[in-house]
């Protein structure tokens, strides 16, 4: 680690700080667009004006906007999002039980999809010929089904016609690891087809432009085996774009757990956004959508760290 | 999901020229898919006249039923009619698409021409764009669904609001080289604004990538807002839409798994379509060729080298050892163009040919097919390459493996890029060594050393640690003759070795290739264009013109005195091979260009420049001894000029030419 990569790293993490503030701001500002105050959400329908101007006032809604952010603000970075308006609970409490399960999710679907799609991609970019064909034609069809309709036809094959996988449900790594496993099992796969697919064509493309480069000329002119060739030099060369890639996917899927988290009935960060905007529950889509920007921010910041460190052109320099 | 683009920009075509809509055509996936869009908007928007069924009416004796004469797709949970349901959401499911379409690709197009236009403008949408992509957009657009509701149309904008940045990060570049075009600077120059010049140069070369992303936006605002609708954000509910109508069959998976079919078959369908669509005219047309034929190409080239192998006769009156005699060598495009014709030469060991010709005469692919490493797409289409008894020309990939590198060893134009970029010289130098001499890792440490001082290089410590990005070019270009000394061949081929250098360390590297010729007693096939480097270092010259050699012979004879018109021509043309007093405003150039290979006239392929043609040429012209030593010339009037003393006449030289030239004499 030297000066140039200290100071990159050092870049990159005031980026980083500067997107998630952007977002607590956005997130703030779209949930005091929110249709119904605090007190009339908590207090559900039916609740008298009085009770309700009382619980805005307790909870400061009448304050200046800028007041109440660095209120927040100023909560928040102590790790305290407030209490949910629908059953009180500590919205911290309730996203520290969430996260894991969003974070198995989008990490095992990551790291599933990144397998399959590099094996996939090489696979066509080298082989090339009819199997190149046959790989672009199943890529292209996967790419085109949406998730949740993959989810819905893994759940009818795996769960209702032979009871591999349970359909639904999350059973946490504590509880018992090879549960867990089996409850993630449908839902990663379901997420990674769609990454897979993508990260396939990232590699394939690299792959081939690899291939293109010169330097592979020279390799051959030097009697280098072709497996040689292939696997580390080329692969090598087309490694930063293919990392940078699943850092992209890793964002996706991670969005992309909504879906796979209302399909599979996981409590999961999802299922907590879905719920808390459709119920109007402010503290906690304002908490979820800042600790999703973290998580997200933090994930990308590490694969762009390492892809920076695959370029030896930024490492040593 | 991103497309491969290729810039192509010429200043004087309409918007809608650019737009390449004959590889819509051409391409059977994207015609479908149009077909399918065409159709799928035509049926929607008629629907209220054709629709069996109203989307709400119920059909109780057909609750959860499959296919039928009555429900052709069947009936869902309520017993409505799917097919009509599904033709009557299209419309909307497709237009609000389109929202996110013109509001993402619009956005980002003109982010990437502003960004195009100024720097500082570039700075600071980079920076934003790069915050937008990082983001959990999902979860985004979900709290914007707590404060607006599911107000469609508005969410899809939002969309295409967060997706820009990835279309912007997509255009910035081509946006950026239509910018710096000639023609740009020639428009501000003539006063026109930014803005103009965006409007009218910058974005009619971006509309193919355009189209492309619109297509590829399309169909991920589809899947997107089916997405939203299955987990509840669609329309408000008795509207039906494609994504509310998979979240209500996922329900009936158990008893009814038909419902999730035409739905999702019809989504899916209207994906692919959009994706289709995009692809084929994202398609850049002539990609580069690969260096490394993939494995169903390489299996190809082994069987047609067997069967050339079993046809062809024995290899006769082979050459001497270490001697190199090609014969009649043909090269051309798989399956058509000829690029290379009836090339014949020989070199014997411990001498320098030199191939000579401007760009585009097929040298660099005589050269390197000598070693059997044409790009994909090009090989041998006749002829022999005789080497050691063997002919290298229907030679097996295995074989070739055994010459290069060890027989053969080629250098290349760019050392730059001939280096591994992302290897340091030390690993690539010794990794060679150690296949190449069946060195141990010390052993080809210590060779790769003395290799690196052998070819000049002083502090070779530091330089096998380096990456080659590291290395100025001479420097990169010594490494790159190490790296081919490594396998101690008997034969180099130079491809333009010197070109891209700096012009003192050119002559550095051609006194060093001279050397080792003098020490090693290997022979080089040096291609070059420089008459020049042809003087100093080539013992005898073969002169290309459009893919056929055209004069051959003795360096000092052909120099001094030139048969063949071409070889006038460029004797004529060339600044360092003419005396001190030519000024360069008399200096002869050759009006035209080298003909493609398509338009190769049947008689000589020079005629169309040459200033001796005559009707005696527009038969084809063979090479023939010139009568000087073992000198060879292609052209039916090399004796008549010969006898007459005739020479190129200057003509009047173009200013950009003088300019080129001057530069070049400065630099
Ligand atoms: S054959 Fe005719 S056209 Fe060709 S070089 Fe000779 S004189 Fe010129």
């Amino acid at each position: 680690m030297d000066v140039t990569m200290a100071m990159f790293a050092a870049k990159r993490l005031l980026m980083a700080l500067a997107t998630v503030l952007v977002v607590a701001v956005l997130a703030f500002l779209l949930v005091h667009a929110m249709p119904g105050s605090p007190g009339a959400v908590s207090l559900g329908a039916g609740a008298s004006q009085e009770a309700i101007d009382d619980v805005n006032q307790r909870l400061g809604w009448n304050d200046p906007l800028a007041l109440q952010f660095f209120r927040w603000l100023g909560e928040a970075v102590q790790g305290n999002f407030g209490t949910s308006l629908i059953d009180g609970r500590s919205v911290s409490a309730d996203l520290a039980s969430r996260l894991p399960v969003t974070a198995s999710l989008a990490a095992g679907a990551t790291v599933l999809s990144a397998i399959l799609g590099i094996g996939l991609g090489v696979t066509a970019a080298v082989r090339g010929g009819l199997l190149d064909r046959i790989i672009g034609g199943f890529v292209g069809l996967l790419v085109a089904l949406p998730a949740f309709w993959i989810g819905i036809i893994f759940v009818y094959l795996f769960a209702v016609q032979s009871s591999v996988f349970p359909a639904t449900g999350y059973v946490p790594f504590e509880v018992s690891p090879q549960d867990w496993a089996l409850s993630l099992a449908l839902p990663v796969i379901t997420l990674a087809v769609g990454g897979a697919a993508f990260i396939a064509r990232q590699t394939r493309a690299s792959m081939l432009e690899a291939l293109q480069q010169e330097h592979i000329r020279t390799l051959r002119a030097t009697a280098t085996p072709t497996w040689k060739i292939l696997y580390v030099h080329a692969l090598r060369y087309a490694s930063l774009p293919i990392v940078a890639g699943i850092a992209l996917q890793f964002i996706g899927l991670f969005g992309g757990s909504v879906i796979a988290e209302q399909l599979f009935a996981m409590p999961g960060l999802g299922q907590a956004v879905q719920s808390s905007v459709s119920t109007h529950d402010a503290p906690a889509v304002q908490g979820v959508v800042v600790i999703a920007t973290v998580v997200v921010v933090a994930v990308n910041l590490l694969l762009e760290l390492a892809t920076k460190f695959l370029d030896p052109k930024l490492r040593a320099s | 999901m991103i497309p491969s683009i290729t810039p192509t920009a010429t200043p004087r075509k309409t918007a809608l020229a650019k737009f390449s809509g004959h590889r819509l055509l051409t391409s059977p996936g994207g015609l479908a898919g149009a077909v399918w869009l065409a159709a799928l908007v035509a049926a929607s928007l008629t629907a209220p006249w054709w629709l069996p069924y109203k989307t709400e009416d119920q059909d109780f004796t057909a609750v959860l039923s499959g296919p039928s004469a009555a429900h052709w797709l069947g009936a869902d949970e309520l017993g409505r009619d799917l097919l009509s349901r599904i033709f009557a959401s299209a419309a909307g499911t497709l237009g609000t698409s389109l929202i996110t379409v013109i509001v993402g690709v619009g956005l980002g197009t003109i982010l990437a021409m502003t960004a195009a236009a100024s720097d500082r403008a570039e700075g600071i949408i980079s920076r934003v764009t790069e915050i937008m992509m990082s983001l959990p957009g999902t979860v985004i657009i979900l709290a914007v669904i707590g404060a607006v509701g599911t107000n469609i149309p508005l969410i899809m904008a939002i969309l295409g609001i967060l997706i820009s940045a990835g279309i912007y990060r997509v255009m910035l570049g081509q946006a950026k080289s239509l910018q710096s075009q000639l023609y740009v600077d020639a428009a501000k120059v003539d006063g026109v604004g930014t803005l103009g010049i965006s409007v009218r140069h910058v974005l009619p070369g971006l509309m193919n990538t355009v189209v492309v992303q619109s297509a590829l936006i399309f169909a991920v605002g589809m899947l997107i807002q089916a997405g939203l609708a299955f987990i509840g954000f669609g329309p408000p509910i008795p509207q039906p839409s494609w994504g509310g109508m998979i979240q209500s069959a996922s329900q009936h998976v158990y008893d009814a798994p038909w419902l999730m079919v035409p739905s999702g078959a019809v989504l899916a369908l209207t994906v692919l379509s959009a994706n289709a669509i995009g692809n084929a005219l994202g398609k850049s047309p002539n990609a580069a060729a690969s260096h490394l034929p993939s494995a169903a190409i390489r299996r190809k080239r082994a069987a047609d080298a067997a069967a050339a192998a079993a046809a062809a006769p024995a290899v006769e009156n082979a050459p001497a050892a270490g001697q190199l005699s090609v014969r009649g060598l043909s090269v051309g495009v798989d399956g058509g163009t000829p690029l290379v014709t009836d090339v014949t030469f020989d070199v014997a060991p411990g001498t320098v040919l030199g191939l000579v010709g401007e760009s585009g005469c097929g040298k660099t692919m005589t050269a390197v097919s000598l070693l059997g490493l044409l790009p994909s797409g090009v090989s041998v289409t006749g002829g022999q390459i005789l080497w050691n008894g063997k002919n290298l020309a229907s030679a097996t990939e295995k074989d070739l493996e055994g010459i290069r590198g060890r027989d053969i060893a080629l250098i290349s134009q760019e050392p730059m890029r001939a280096l591994d970029p992302m290897f340091t010289v030390g690993y690539q130098l010794t990794a060679a060594i150690r296949r190449l001499r069946k060195a141990g890792k010390a052993e080809a440490r210590a060779a790769a050393l003395s290799l690196l001082e052998k070819v000049g290089i002083v502090d070779a410590q530091r330089i096998l640690k380096s990456y080659p990005h590291q290395i100025s070019g001479g420097m990169a270009q010594r490494v790159a003759i190490a790296l081919a000394l490594s396998g101690k061949p008997r034969l180099l081929v130079a491809d333009e070795p010197t070109t891209a250098l700096d012009v003192t360390v050119q002559a550095e590297i051609l006194s060093l290739l001279r050397s080792l010729v003098k020490d090693t007693g290997m022979s080089v096939v040096m291609v070059t264009h420089d008459l020049g480097v042809v003087a100093d270092i080539c013992d005898n010259v073969a002169v290309m013109y459009a893919g056929q050699v055209v004069e051959g012979g003795r360096t000092a004879s052909i120099l001094d005195n030139p048969r063949h018109p071409y070889t006038l021509a460029l004797l004529a043309a060339d600044p360092h091979a003419n005396t001190a007093h030519d000024m360069p405003e008399r200096l002869a150039t050759i009006k035209g260009q080298v003909p493609q290979p398509k338009d190769w006239p049947a008689g000589c392929r020079f005629a169309a420049r040459c200033q001796f043609a005559g009707s005696a040429c527009a038969v084809p012209v063979p090479l023939l001894p010139s009568g000087s030593e073992d000198g060879e010339v292609r052209c039916v009037k090399a004796d008549e000029l010969a006898v007459e003393g005739l020479g190129w006449l200057a003509t009047e030289v173009p200013t950009h030419r003088v300019l080129e030239i001057v530069e070049k004499d400065m630099a």
